[in-house]
């Protein structure tokens, strides 16, 4: 692999990478505000300039500057080197580039960051990107110097709506165009430019036009500073007040790395983040996504129900063993549900052998919209996993047909997401436990509902389309009386009267590995910011 | 071996020998020396007694080193604070009344002694301000807990909280009543009974506002 060397430290990249770029693989950091790792680099923002030393044959690009001399109380003319974006410039094999070391570089990153804050309101505390803004570190990490400037800063539109999701902020925008290139090169949907020049330039969205689509907040989170905030988020939390927790979303199959942020004092959830992997999602996330933590509080099951009476979960136990007393164990039908994690359904499957069924089938949410981008038309974190974990698993359909014909009497299912909103013919049987983090169908027909833990109230691991195992992190703790799916199962087991093999999440971890789901996927982080 | 009676350990290199008053008859009897006692006793009061009546005080800030009452009459006398003293915190108001805070938690934040409590609300529909700030709906300070350090007056950045009032906490004869909420502390006055502050704010909207917002464009 070629090396450049950058402040003195061999650095290896992929031909044609950019320096900055190829940095940033190997953890060195060149401050940008405008280059983008899964964007076309612009070099609009000057603030990743770096000083490329010449070839030995070669004599240096000097630029003939002035600088004001102490002693001689003038101005007097020096030669600087012509800096270089790294965010355009491709690394070559032996090249040298300076940065830290280079006193042209610091000066330059100095100005620059002066530059962008000429006009700056600086209203951080009404600003919604306070704290992880990157106009607050670079000021910290390459400035330090108070504002020069006492005349009024030029002012622009503020709080202008750009749709139903994002309000922009002009005097708080950098130009950094992340925005518009995000609209045009990923969504495909140019609907933002920018206008005017200069300190007068703002962000526009064409005429007669929303900013709209699936994936409108994503330019809110490209946006380096607080000039897009999404009215989501907008004036709900400061952001180090919150917590993050590395999980996936759950909201098609394409499983998506997100960070999900919430609030530990109020165990509350507050928003989404992409996590970048290049081999899922690349650096973005839609917008039903993005909303999709909201999924923690709505529609939940927040407590055991028996016939749609809220009761205690013990009460709810001693119900199901009652209705299923009088059944053959091995005739129980069990039903995986795609919307929950592996752990829970592997609970579930291990269950179903110990009672000595063979009666397995499967749940999900119904298809739904689908794009070439992101967005999968299959709505369920882990139908991959399912049927890894039972790929002789027979369809919803089955299980309908057969409880109309009466071969199955009594049904212990995992999730209220059903294919189908009609399952009436579920509401005859004997008996129909759900164990549901969220309401649904299956939540509707049944006789007794236990409380499961959301995807984000307890670790584990789905497995997306492509058929990568990962890892969801646990964040805020349980709604209610709500356990995870795996320890209720356990709960329903004991009731049944079968010995679980079970009691940590660590043994079902355990049996996971006897079983054909592949094996977890290391992410593959680009690390964008 | 142990000994019955063993000697006494030598006395260490740092001792200091204390001398002590020598027995003569006088002291022995006891009743002079407790005459003289009283005298003492009974000058301070006379001398005391004397200054109460002609209303005679000791410079404040030397009495420790005089000789006359160091007892003050609090509440009716009250030690003069130096000029630094702070006093509780008040919140500052606009023109038209409102808070100036911004719920940005800067203070609650700084606060070493996490004594502030802020519930940040979005202004109403059809308000100016919706849209661009937030107001804090609960502003609450527990002064039991403050530690009057300044950092949330250092830490704000709209000069929405201050402690300039000179007042130093009431004293209470409960708990709750030490919990200021939003409304006594925006009742409280500086020092001059301003309850705004020198700084200028320009809202969104107003003649002074020098930009443009959502309705005014280039």
């Amino acid at each position: 692999m070629p090396t450049f060397k950058l402040d003195g430290k061999s650095i290896p990249f992929e031909p044609g990478e950019s320096i900055i770029r190829a940095a940033e693989k190997a953890g060195v950091e060149i401050p940008h505000y405008c280059y983008h790792p899964g964007l076309s680099a612009p070099a609009n923002c000057r603030m990743c300039l770096v000083e490329i030393l010449p070839a030995a044959n070669q004599r240096a690009m000097m630029l003939d500057i002035v600088e004001w001399d102490e002693k001689l109380g003038d101005y007097r003319t020096i030669k600087k080197p012509k800096l270089q974006p790294a965010c355009q410039f491709p690394a070559t094999d032996g090249q040298e580039v300076l940065a830290e070391q280079s006193p042209h570089v610091i000066a330059a990153r100095a100005g620059v960051q002066e530059f962008l804050l000429l006009n700056h309101p600086v209203d951080c505390p009404i600003c919604d990107q306070a704290g992880e803004c990157k106009l607050q570190d670079y000021w910290l990490e390459h400035q330090q110097t108070p504002k020069r400037m006492h005349d009024e800063p030029v002012h622009k539109p503020k709080a202008v709506s750009f749709g139903d999701t994002i309000v922009y902020d002009a005097e708080r925008c950098v130009m950094c165009t992340r925005c518009i290139r995000f609209m045009e090169e990923v969504a495909k949907d140019p609907v933002l430019d920018m206008r005017e020049r200069g300190n007068l330039k703002e962000v526009i969205v064409a005429p007669g036009r929303k900013l709209e689509g699936h994936y409108t907040f994503m330019t809110e989170h490209v946006c380096p500073v607080g000039a897009l905030t999404t009215k989501d988020f907008r004036f709900k939390a400061r952001v180090w007040f919150l917590k993050s927790a590395k999980t996936v979303c759950q909201g098609c199959a394409t499983g998506c790395n997100a960070t999900f942020d919430y609030d530990p004092r109020t165990n509350k959830a507050l928003r989404y983040r992409p996590r970048d992997n290049e081999r899922v999602n690349k650096f973005w996330m839609c917008d039903e996504g993005m909303l999709s933590y909201r999924d923690v509080v709505e529609g939940r099951v927040p407590e055991a129900q028996v016939s749609g009476k809220t009761v205690k979960i013990e009460r709810a136990l001693e119900e199901i063993k009652k209705r299923f007393a009088s059944v053959q164990k091995g005739s129980i039908a069990f039903v995986l549900s795609a919307k929950h994690s592996l752990e829970d359904n592997l609970a579930l499957f291990e269950l179903a052998e110990l009672c000595g069924s063979r009666a397995i089938y499967t749940s999900g949410a119904p298809a739904g919209y689908s794009d070439d981008i992101l967005i999968h038309a299959d709505k369920n974190s882990n139908t991959a996993g399912i049927q890894n974990l039972a790929p002789d698993a027979k369809s919803f359909d089955a299980l309908l047909a057969d409880a109309r014909a009466g071969k199955v009497t009594h049904v212990i299912a995992l999730g209220g997401a059903a294919p189908t909103d009609d399952v009436s013919a579920l509401e005859g049987l004997q008996g129909l436990c759900v164990v549901a983090a969220h309401v649904g169908p299956l939540t509707r027909a049944a006789s007794v509902v236990l409380p499961a833990s959301a995807w984000i109230e307890a670790s584990g691991t789905f497995v997306n389309a492509k058929g990568m195992r990962q890892l969801a992190e646990k964040g805020t703790e349980p709604l209610g009386s709500a356990e995870p799916g795996w320890k209720l199962v356990a709960k329903v087991a004991v009731h049944l009267g079968v010995e679980p093999s079970w009691t940590t999440l660590k043994d079902v971890r355990a049996m996971l590995v006897a079983t054909s789901v592949p094996p977890p996927e290391p992410s593959q982080t680009a690390s964008a910011e | 071996m142990a000994q019955a009676f063993p000697k006494k350990p030598a006395s260490p290199p740092n001792a200091v020998t204390v001398a002590y008053t020598e027995k003569t008859p006088t002291v022995q009897s006891y009743l002079p020396e407790i005459f003289k006692g009283l005298g003492v006793s009974m000058s301070h009061f006379f001398r005391n007694t004397r200054d109460m009546l002609t209303g005679e005080r000791p410079d404040p800030v030397t009495e420790r080193l005089d000789d006359g009452i160091t007892t003050i009459q609090y509440p009716e006398q009250k030690r003069p604070y130096p000029q630094r003293f702070r006093g509780v915190h008040r919140l500052t108001t606009r023109d038209d009344g409102s808070p100036r805070c911004v719920a940005c938690l800067c203070c609650s934040t700084a606060c070493p002694a996490q004594c502030i409590f802020i519930e940040a609300g979005e202004y109403p529909e059809g308000d100016k301000r919706r849209g661009y700030e937030r107001f804090p709906v609960r502003f609450v300070i527990d002064e039991l807990r403050c530690i009057f350090c300044g950092y949330c007056v250092e830490a704000c950045p709209c000069d929405a909280i201050r402690m300039d009032t000179g007042i130093h906490p009431v004293p209470y004869d409960s708990r709750d009543q030490f919990i200021y909420a939003k409304s006594d502390l925006m009742g409280l006055a500086a020092r001059d009974g301003s309850h705004e502050t020198a700084n200028p704010r320009h809202e969104p909207g107003d003649p002074t506002h020098p930009g443009i917002d959502r309705e005014h464009g280039h």
